[in-house]
């Protein structure tokens, strides 16, 4: 597959959870439709992920979540925001409950992906979502 | 529909005798009781010994969990208790500092002192009752000191204190990580377990291949891992810390993963005691027959439990608990109803905890020890799985065993490729599951179950009580203990710290103040994320 070709997002878990498989998992589908993944990996600060993804130049942030009050994604996309990447869009993976998903979409998470969602789901949205940002860059 | 075994072994339709050729009842089974105990370790099963039936717990402050325990008794669960650390105090840090303040109390109890633990167990007893708290290998030598203390300040007798508090330093490498260097978590872990085996405390060692599995891993290397670990660490109790080995068998117990594939679950349980007990005698020389017999505790697949329709995970809870009762265990605690979702409910909680109570007192499944010996499938399964264990265990061994094959890569390559093909498998519909692949529902019809959770607002007086509190402690004596904490780990890898360790906390040092001070005296940062400084003089 060569869908995601010329994309690059940030794959990462944030704050101290540990539960690391999910984003690995997410990063291989990725990279296997052509998407350049940078995985940073555990006990990521929102200010860290945020320097990655000035440094990286990304497309997209992908957060994984296993266990969370959801407040550091909060921060993360208000240091986005201050730092005038809100046209990054941030996407989060995990066992995330319905009303939660509800509350991150309307701060500013552009989609949530749970448990089960296949591949394609994963890939096409960031194909079909990023590609305005590719066009400026 | 794929049909064959997770670890990729094609199921044939039948199987009869020709599929067990050479089977010996009494080399390849024995009776219950009997070396090589794949029949399990009493002669009369469950009749002699009921499993221990038990929820993990913890969640938001340490009244918090204290409450759910209580909880948890009025709905059966009286053999003994189970928590879990937040994540938080997985990594010894505390709940006050600047990163940890903000997830305490999420997924598991702050357990980051003795107050904690004070709090955690007030007005539920130590002794009577196993006492399982667990989360990751950083706090082992914490919690052993928490129970120390608090027996010792309640008066009770510690011979009489039984459970398991500590976790091998493996986890970091399968699936779930916490902050602490390996190194430093296994000469921690080695001092509590050694501490433990020389002071006659019964209190054991989970070796975990739980996580291995709920990150994907199969039955195959599950086994292959854990007879590596055990190998690994037994070993190195007898021949770094001079214990003997009939002594240092007592430690270890395996916390086991059992998932929805019955048959292939409960040939695993009989396999792995088998492969203990054939490891203990022929390589560790066991004198003892005790020593032969490897503890398990079963853990039902959380990665199981759907996010989609999530009743669905009833069933499922109650095909794994049968199996887990039919492959012979020592203790259960299962997965639940909303664990793709959060932490257990109330409801949820209940509903597991009734599980067992239904497998247990209306199936039947304790009349009889190990029922399904003697099926061709089921032998012919057991014999399997340790065929294919020992390929792979092998492979470890000529890498020079489990820390070489973690530091080669070998063991999170394949938990990588099997957590992969393992999600293929779902993405391309060979393997079905029910309401995530197969006889799907829009997300209207969904129905909604309740969700316990831990808001930012919890996180935050969690942690604004322990930076209160830590102002109100006797410092100065906090201050002297660790200065002899630091000095103790001076001294390098073959002093054991427990001694100072419990002194510390029974001064009510916390997790964060007696890690930082053993990583300053082995020359790390204080904080292992680097944001606060060690605010002790140490000299």
């Amino acid at each position: 597959m060569s869908a995601g070709k010329g994309i690059k997002v940030i794959v990462s878990m944030i704050g101290l959870d540990g539960h690391t498989t999910g984003g690995e998992v997410v990063s291989m589908i990725l990279r296997d439709a052509g998407i350049e993944v940078v995985y940073l990996g555990v006990n990521q600060t929102p200010e860290m992920i945020v320097e990655a993804a000035i440094q990286e130049d990304v497309d997209a942030i992908g957060i994984s979540s296993h266990a969370s009050n959801y407040s550091l994604i909060d921060e993360l996309i208000a240091l986005l925001r201050r730092k005038g990447l809100q046209d990054v869009p941030v996407i989060c993976g995990g066992n995330i409950p319905r009303h939660d998903i509800r509350t991150l979409k309307e701060k500013g998470v552009a989609e949530v992906f749970t448990p089960g969602s296949s591949s394609a789901s994963i890939v096409n949205y960031i194909v079909a979502n990023t590609g305005v940002r590719l066009g400026v860059a | 529909m794929k049909r064959e075994t997770d670890y990729g072994y094609a199921i044939k339709p039948v199987y009869t005798p020709k599929d067990i050729e050479g089977f010996d009842y009494h080399t390849h089974l024995g009776d219950p009781g009997s070396y090589p105990y794949a029949r399990g370790y009493h002669a009369n099963g469950y009749r002699s010994r009921m499993w221990t039936q038990r929820m993990t717990a913890g969640l938001g402050s340490s009244s918090d969990a204290n409450k759910t325990l209580k909880k948890y008794r009025e709905m059966g669960q009286r053999g003994g208790m189970q928590v879990i650390h937040d994540r938080v105090s997985c990594s010894n840090i505390d709940s006050d500092h600047p990163l940890g303040r903000k997830e305490a109390g999420i997924l598991g109890w702050p357990g980051s002192s003795l107050l904690e633990f004070e709090e955690l167990m007030d007005g539920i007893p130590l002794t009577g009752q196993s006492i399982t708290v667990l989360g990751s290998c950083a706090p082992s030598s914490l919690r052993l000191a928490y129970l120390i203390a608090l027996a010792e300040k309640r008066g009770d007798d510690l011979s009489q204190i039984h459970g398991s508090v500590m976790e091998s330093p493996f986890e970091n490498y399968l699936g779930q990580t916490d902050v602490q260097p390996f190194d430093l978590n296994l000469k921690l872990f080695l001092d509590a377990a050694e501490y433990v085996i020389r002071n006659k405390i019964r209190i054991r060692a989970a070796i975990i291949s739980q996580h291995f599995q709920e990150s994907g891993g199969n039955n195959a290397q599950a086994l292959a891992l854990e007879m590596a670990m055990l190998k690994e660490m037994c070993g190195l109790l007898v021949n770094d810390r001079g214990l003997d080995f009939d002594d240092v068998a007592n430690l270890p117990y395996e916390l086991v993963t059992v998932g929805s594939r019955f048959f292939e679950e409960i040939a695993k349980m009989r396999a792995l005691r088998r492969m203990w007990a054939k490891l203990a005698r022929e390589h560790f020389k066991a004198k003892k027959e005790k020593s032969c017999q490897l503890l398990i505790a079963v853990h039902t697949s959380g990665r199981t439990m759907t996010y989609q329709q999530p009743l669905n995970n009833i069933a499922r809870c109650a095909i794994q608990t049968l199996a887990g009762a039919i492959g012979g265990c020592t203790a259960l605690d299962n997965a639940t109803l909303d664990n793709a979702h959060a932490e257990p409910s109330s409801l949820a909680a209940r509903m597991s905890l009734n599980t067992q109570h239904i497998v247990a007192a209306e199936t039947g499944v304790t009349d009889v020890v190990d029922p399904l010996a003697g099926s061709y499938f089921v032998e012919f399964l057991t014999n399997k799985v340790e065929e294919e264990a020992y390929k792979i265990l092998h492979e470890i061994e000529a890498m020079g065993g489990m820390i070489a094959a973690l530091r080669k890569g070998y063991v999170q390559q394949i938990l990588k490729e099997e957590a992969s093909k393992k999600f293929r498998e779902v993405d391309s519909n060979e393997r079905l599951v029910v309401g995530v692949n197969h006889l799907v529902i829009p997300p209207e019809e969904e129905f909604e179950i309740p969700i316990q959770q831990v808001h930012a607002g919890d996180c935050e007086s969690i942690a604004r009580r322990m930076e209160e509190w830590k102002k109100t402690r006797d410092l100065p004596s906090i201050e002297s203990r660790l200065n002899r904490l630091y000095a103790d780990a001076k001294q390098g890898d073959r002093s054991n710290l427990m001694p100072s360790i419990i002194d510390a906390v029974k001064v009510y040092a916390t997790a964060g103040e007696v890690m930082g001070v053993i990583r300053k005296a082995r020359g790390l940062g204080y904080d292992p994320l680097n944001v606060i400084e060690c605010p002790f003089a140490l000299q």
